[in-house]
């Protein structure tokens, strides 16, 4: 029975999911694939251009490989631009499929005079380029499920080591089998080898496959999907505060980004004609990660700059190396031999990586993407109308019991107690390492408590996951702000709107303009979070939190480094929100003005103990507060402490 | 049993040299937050060095030095020009630079003095051995061992006792909160890289010994050991550094005696994956060192 209903939850979120992929047709369906047939056709028509204003076979070669190349970056970008997560060995997936391919597609004849004794009898297999790409694909993307189970361990995220490691891992091992399994690969010397004739003689599967990797890459970047992951890349944990588990998503993009990879590898091995370990390592690596960083590795649009200009700057450097050179048809006489010589292009390589991290690390373009400015520019938004009040919700209430954390030796918490029921704001106060955000992380996952309970209604959420949690309907802000700094101001809300709808309201979208337009920030709508003053930065904190749909809000300083006026706005800001999604809220807070202007109930925490339980005015008056909170001298209603 | 022995021995000769190239990596890992893959190139600058003194008939007493200093000043000056940089930008941005870095001047190498490799003579004693008991030892593993030793001594020293090292060992805990205390962050990294260096330098020494020979890619192995080796003592600890290149430098002797014939090649790929493996269980490396992230 049990099991049963787990699997229609899961069915069920799994359908809203879909519904959700896409959350507007306009803006993420067809305004992407608009952007598509631009990028496509100013790409490939730069690189004809070229081959026909510089004629012959070694012009076309270079275009060619220019093409598949993009394929390779677009690939590569689909996880690390949307990710955040930094995978060195991606190149490695492009071995595994490299030599998949070569080995199911190579004719058998070729192969019995290169690797006669191949395992499995691989030699005798007779297969076409396509079945070969798809054996290829599958045979990769069994790989990218056992990295990607590994990765999802290792907690992945933007910044951490891990899945460098892991990946270079990968690429290193992938080498060494290659260059050492002479049976299967023909060696580090010999390779493999298609038959004279046997190779790619149009470029229409590579037309294809470009177009292809640039409306997936597009279309996945606006779905719901891509933009979790870019929540989770902007910031780990408010992404698994919003009820985000950026595993998940992490994974799906992997799959997704490495089914690219294979293609590119296989169409690769397929247009060269010949496969060795040293085409899929450090050196094609370098490449392939300068193409995708010099141009902006967050968006397709600059992954496909990146690779023009760096194709341009290398055959010019790789030209004036071998045959001399000539700067505008003017000959240099010979005093520039010091700089055109053999080994130049690499060099570049490596400067244009340095230079680029020093001065631009997110590239030329950044972020910028060519559908988002079409839908900016062509598309006018209508101010939405007020936001519908919620219906009252049920009564719930939220409670964690004897509460103890203890840090080493350390007693952060000691038996706290706190009760909230989802009608009412309660305050929580007490002194600077009282415990009061301790506490909250506790209820919210970030902790674990060394004993004590934490319940929302009948439900124990003692130790969830924080994203299980935050679907379960406790939604925090952080003291430090934690927005997604990349992301717009309405993209924030957003993300959090999408987790709701599928977890929370039971596929329901919510109104998120009404929401950004309800916290005062409509104009700055298109505006990156990072971007914002401090004051708005908090306002739109607490509509992100808002548009998560909680049962409960768990607020930490909202007020923090604001003045009297705008604490007081936030009183405000804060009611109305509460109002408008029904929502309990417990708000920590030095600010005395705020929390009795604000609170129905307080508690007062000191030294991991709940020294008072009350109105705001009998807290206030407690001598244990006053004694430990305010100080002897203070008076009450002192604004600060 | 003997060659266990055998084996054991090998292994600390490597490892020592691990160890020195792992310490390097984790001191400057431990200030900025920089997995730095650029660490094996001092050994290739230093190796060009090395055998132009040579070409000008330089012994090996006299050019043991110079590739100390070399390797100090190389490391200064990639300091200087570029990670002053790219400092407090995100770990993402610092990788990227030391990996164009390490490509940048093995491929000016390759630019100005060509792909071949150039050889050096090795000290005649290089191949020398002396037996204890059943077990033969050569004279350069005993030799490298204890100038490891006393290397890893002397470091110590200067982390424990002096000044400087304290604000290492700070920075390396807490940077901000070093900061915060009055640790000037300018002398605290170029001081780490000029540690690094010499701790590179002195490993350079005898990887060059042995190996006779330096060419534009002579970096890149190195650079893996190093690397390798601090990841698995978790990076940030200089502790784990070194255990982690003694472990690496015994893995690989032993791997290449154990694994079975042709997979002997793929000595560095298991090593790789084992690290991976242990990044997926353990993600703080053999010796935890735990961010908790502050919310």
């Amino acid at each position: 029975m049990a099991t049963r209903s787990f699997v229609a939850a899961w069915t069920g979120n799994r359908r809203r999911e879909a519904g959700l992929l896409f959350p507007s047709l306009q803006r993420d369906v067809a305004f992407p694939l608009a952007g598509a047939v631009v990028l496509f056709a100013a790409f490939v028509g730069a690189g004809l251009l070229y081959t026909l204003m510089v004629e012959g076979a070694s012009a076309e070669k270079l275009i060619t490989a220019m093409f598949i190349d993009a394929i390779m970056v677009i690939g590569i970008q689909i996880y690390v631009g949307n990710t955040g997560v930094f995978s060195f060995g991606h190149i490695g997936f492009g071995a595994v499929a490299g030599y998949a391919f070569a080995l199911f597609a190579i004719a058998p004849d070729d192969k019995y005079t290169r690797i006669p004794n191949a395992p499995w009898g691989l030699a005798d297999v007779e297969m076409g380029p396509l079945p070969a790409t798809a054996v290829a694909l599958g045979v990769t993307l069994i790989v990218a499920v056992i990295v990607g189970i590994g990765l999802g361990r290792s907690g992945a995220r933007s910044g951490s080591v891990a899945p460098t490691v892991i990946t270079l891992a990968l690429l290193f091992f992938t080498h060494e089998v290659a260059a050492s399994w002479n049976e299967l690969t023909g060696g580090e010397r010999a390779g493999l080898t298609f038959g004279i004739g046997d190779t790619l003689q149009t470029r229409t599967p590579i037309y294809l496959a470009l177009f292809a990797a640039i409306v997936l890459a597009l279309l996945f970047a606006r779905s719901s999907i891509g933009r979790l992951n870019q929540a989770a890349r902007e910031d780990n944990l408010a992404a698994r505060a919003m009820g985000i588990n950026p595993v998940v998503q992490q994974t799906i993009a992997l799959l997704l980004s490495v089914a690219v990879v294979a293609v590119a590898a296989s169409l690769r091995v397929y247009e060269i004609g010949s496969l060795l370990p040293e085409f899929f390592f450090f050196q094609y690596t370098l490449l392939t990660l300068v193409m995708l960083v010099v141009g902006g590795r967050n968006g397709v649009t600059g992954a496909l700059l990146g690779v023009g200009v760096i194709t341009a700057v290398r055959e010019s450097a790789r030209r004036m190396g071998s045959d001399g050179y000539e700067i505008f048809g003017l000959g240099l006489d010979g005093n520039l031999d010091w700089v055109f010589r053999e080994g130049l292009p690499t060099v570049l390589l490596g400067l244009a990586m340095v230079v680029f991290m020093i001065w631009r690390p997110n590239g030329v373009l950044d972020d910028w993407e060519v559908d988002a400015w079409l839908w900016r520019r062509f598309i006018r938004q209508k101010p939405p109308a007020a936001a519908v009040a919620a219906p009252e919700p049920d009564a719930l209430d939220l409670s964690a019991s004897e509460v103890t954390v203890e840090f080493g030796g350390f007693r952060a918490l000691d038996g706290a107690s706190i009760e909230v029921s989802n009608r009412e704001i309660v305050g929580l106060i007490g002194p600077n390492g009282a415990g009061k955000t301790t506490l909250v992380n506790v209820m919210t996952g970030m902790v674990d408590p060394t004993s004590g309970e934490v319940h929302l209604g009948e439900m124990g959420l003692t130790s969830e996951p924080s994203h299980a949690i935050a679907r379960a309907g406790l939604v925090r802000t952080f003291q430090n702000l934690r927005l997604f700094s990349s992301l717009t101001v309405r993209e924030n809300v957003e993300v959090a709107a999408l987790m709701a709808s599928v977890h929370r309201n039971g596929g329901t979208r919510a109104d998120i303009d009404a929401i950004v337009a309800g916290a005062g920030l409509w104009e700055q709508r298109n505006r990156r979070a990072g971007q914002l003053d401090y004051g708005n930065s908090r306002r739109l904190e607490l509509a992100r939190a808002a548009a998560a749909a909680p049962a409960f809000l768990l607020l930490d300083e909202p007020t923090s480094g604001m003045s009297d006026t705008e604490s007081l706005a936030m009183v405000e800001s804060v009611r109305r929100m509460a109002a408008a999604v029904g929502a309990g809220v417990l708000v920590i807070d030095h600010d005395l003005n705020f929390i009795t202007g604000i609170c129905d109930r307080v508690y007062c925490l000191d030294q991991g103990r709940m020294i008072a339980i009350g109105t705001p005015d009998e807290v206030q008056a407690d001598a244990a507060v006053k004694a430990a909170y305010l100080g002897e001298a203070a008076q009450p209603g002192e604004d600060r402490t | 049993m003997t060659e266990l022995i055998q084996n054991l021995i090998d292994g600390l000769g490597r490892g020592s040299i691990y160890a020195l190239l792992a310490l390097g990596v984790a001191v400057v890992f431990g200030v900025m937050h920089l997995l730095n893959f650029a660490h094996g190139e001092l050994i290739t600058v230093s190796g060009y060095a090395a055998y132009a003194a040579f070409s000008n008939g330089w012994s090996w007493y006299l050019v043991a030095p110079l590739i100390v200093v070399v390797s100090v000043a190389t490391n200064l000056v990639i300091e200087r020009v570029a990670f002053s940089r790219v400092r407090g930008s995100s770990e993402f941005t610092q990788l990227l630079t030391s990996f164009g870095i390490h490509f940048l001047v093995a491929a000016i190498f390759l630019m100005y003095i060509g792909a071949r490799v150039q050889t050096f003579a090795e000290p005649g004693w290089i191949a020398d051995t002396y037996s204890i008991g059943p077990v033969r030892v050569e004279v350069f593993d005993t030799v490298v061992i204890i100038v490891a030793i006393v290397t890893l001594v002397l470091t110590a020293a200067i982390l424990q006792r002096t000044m400087f090292g304290l604000s290492i060992r700070a920075a390396a805990a807490d940077f901000d909160a070093a900061r915060l205390m009055g640790v000037n962050s300018d002398r605290v990294i170029r001081g780490a890289f000029a540690l690094s260096g010499a701790l590179a330098g002195i490993a350079g020494i005898f990887w060059l010994m042995r190996a006779g020979h330096t060419s534009p890619t002579s970096g890149i192995n190195p650079m893996l050991s190093g690397v390798l080796a601090a990841l698995i003592g978790g990076l940030g600890s200089l502790k784990g550094a070194v255990i982690g290149g003694l472990a690496l430098g015994l893995a690989e002797v032993m791997l290449r005696t154990w694994l079975p014939g042709g997979a002997a090649a793929l000595t560095q790929g298991v090593v790789f994956s084992l690290i991976a493996l242990l990044f997926i269980f353990r993600p703080g490396g053999l010796v935890n060192v735990a961010h908790a992230e502050r919310v």
